[in-house]
């Protein structure tokens, strides 16, 4: 582990340090969803990817199995800091959120019945979503897919947003589609 | 203790179990989590599972976290310990391994193509589920319009999303959600 190792030579060094207080923050600020915020400090604050680059391994953390931002620290940590940073991410983003949780199951009782703490919740949530819906428009507008990538994101959307299909099933079938379109496009246009 | 002991490797084995199946994350397989919490284990109630579910809305962090809740209701910290842990660590172990062998193929055209695919989907399902979220989240005219206000300013301005969710609040606050 004590020699960096050449491969990870894209992602700019990161110290244990900061890899573990960017993901304390991710998790710490998550509210209504975490994606948002790892976009914001990966991209914007830290510069450690691109939006292409993010997005490229957010496909990654997607198709495989558990949450998605959990396997983005996994993957981040074991870039910078093997195994070891792995660990450091994913205790970083879960550890801080998990204790608050508790802290608030304990009071949830008592909250949920205030009318006032119902209306801000109720406004938040709506932003919680709203922040998704623009991270998603934002790697859009910044990733710029081509037609063939637009149709596997949009059948993406209809499919699990509007149709409600099974994730599991669509996900299958878009992978196989496409991949098989970006081949015959590189196929007949290399 | 035995019983505490006993309930705790139960917790571990099926949320392990279901960490191997959790594509798209914990809220893909809510429903599969909801049958053995409830209906299998009987732990708790529907309406408790709800409850539980609308905690972990609260909280910051990943949404996988309803798993810690459900745990902490069954069997305390501890429990929670254990349903995050085991929740996160096979899919995570299967993560890192992947991405070992997506490292060893890093020069291959191969996985450029299979990235380049695999980025217009994850932005597709991510819009899916904002989508969801806001579906949810939007019951009156307010509440939609704090959602595009929120969606806007991130897409097209770097305004901190912390001003985003407190205004939001605040706004809630006096009733225009």
């Amino acid at each position: 582990m004590p020699r960096p190792e050449p491969a990870y030579a894209d992602l700019p060094p990161i110290t244990r340090r900061a890899l573990f207080a960017s993901f304390l923050k991710m998790g710490l600020l998550g509210f209504g969803g975490v994606l948002p915020w790892a976009r914001r400090v990966i991209v914007d604050e830290r510069r450690w990817l691109g939006d292409r680059e993010f997005a490229e391994l957010i496909g990654l953390c997607q198709v495989l199995p558990g949450p998605n931002v959990v396997n983005l620290s996994v993957i981040i940590g074991a870039r910078t800091h093997g195994a070891v940073g792995s660990l450091i991410a994913v205790a970083a983003i879960l550890l801080v959120p998990v204790g608050l949780m508790l802290v608030i199951a304990a009071f949830y009782a008592a909250v949920a019945q205030d009318p006032l703490t119902r209306n801000a919740i109720a406004g938040a949530s709506a932003a919680a979503a709203g922040l998704i819906l623009g991270t998603a428009m934002r790697l859009l507008l910044h990733t710029r897919p081509p037609l063939r990538g637009l149709l596997t994101g949009g059948a993406a959307f209809v499919a699990v947003g509007i149709l409600q299909w099974p994730l599991l099933w669509v996900i299958v079938v878009l992978i196989v589609a496409g991949i098989g379109a970006e081949w015959l496009a590189r196929r007949s246009g290399a | 203790m035995h019983a505490d002991t006993q309930v705790l490797a139960e917790i571990a084995t099926r949320f392990a179990a279901l960490s191997l199946v959790a594509i798209g994350g914990i809220n893909a397989i809510l429903p599969e989590i909801h049958r053995v919490v409830v209906d299998l284990e009987g732990w708790m109630t529907s309406a408790q599972f709800a409850d539980l579910f609308a905690i972990a809305q609260l909280a910051p962090g990943p949404n996988a976290m309803v798993v810690a809740l459900v745990g902490w209701k069954v069997a305390g910290v501890t429990g929670a310990l254990v349903a995050t842990i085991a929740a996160c660590g096979p899919s995570s172990l299967a993560c890192y391994i992947a991405w070992h062998w997506a490292d060893r193929l890093r020069e291959s055209p191969t996985r450029a193509l299979v990235q380049r695919a695999l980025a217009p989907l994850a932005i597709g399902l991510i819009l899916a589920s904002g989508y969801t979220l806001a579906r949810g989240a939007d019951r009156s005219p307010g509440a939609f319009a704090l959602t595009l206000l929120a969606a806007a300013t991130l897409a097209w301005t770097r305004v901190n999303p912390v001003w985003v969710l407190l205004v939001a609040g605040v706004a809630g606050l006096a009733g225009f959600a």
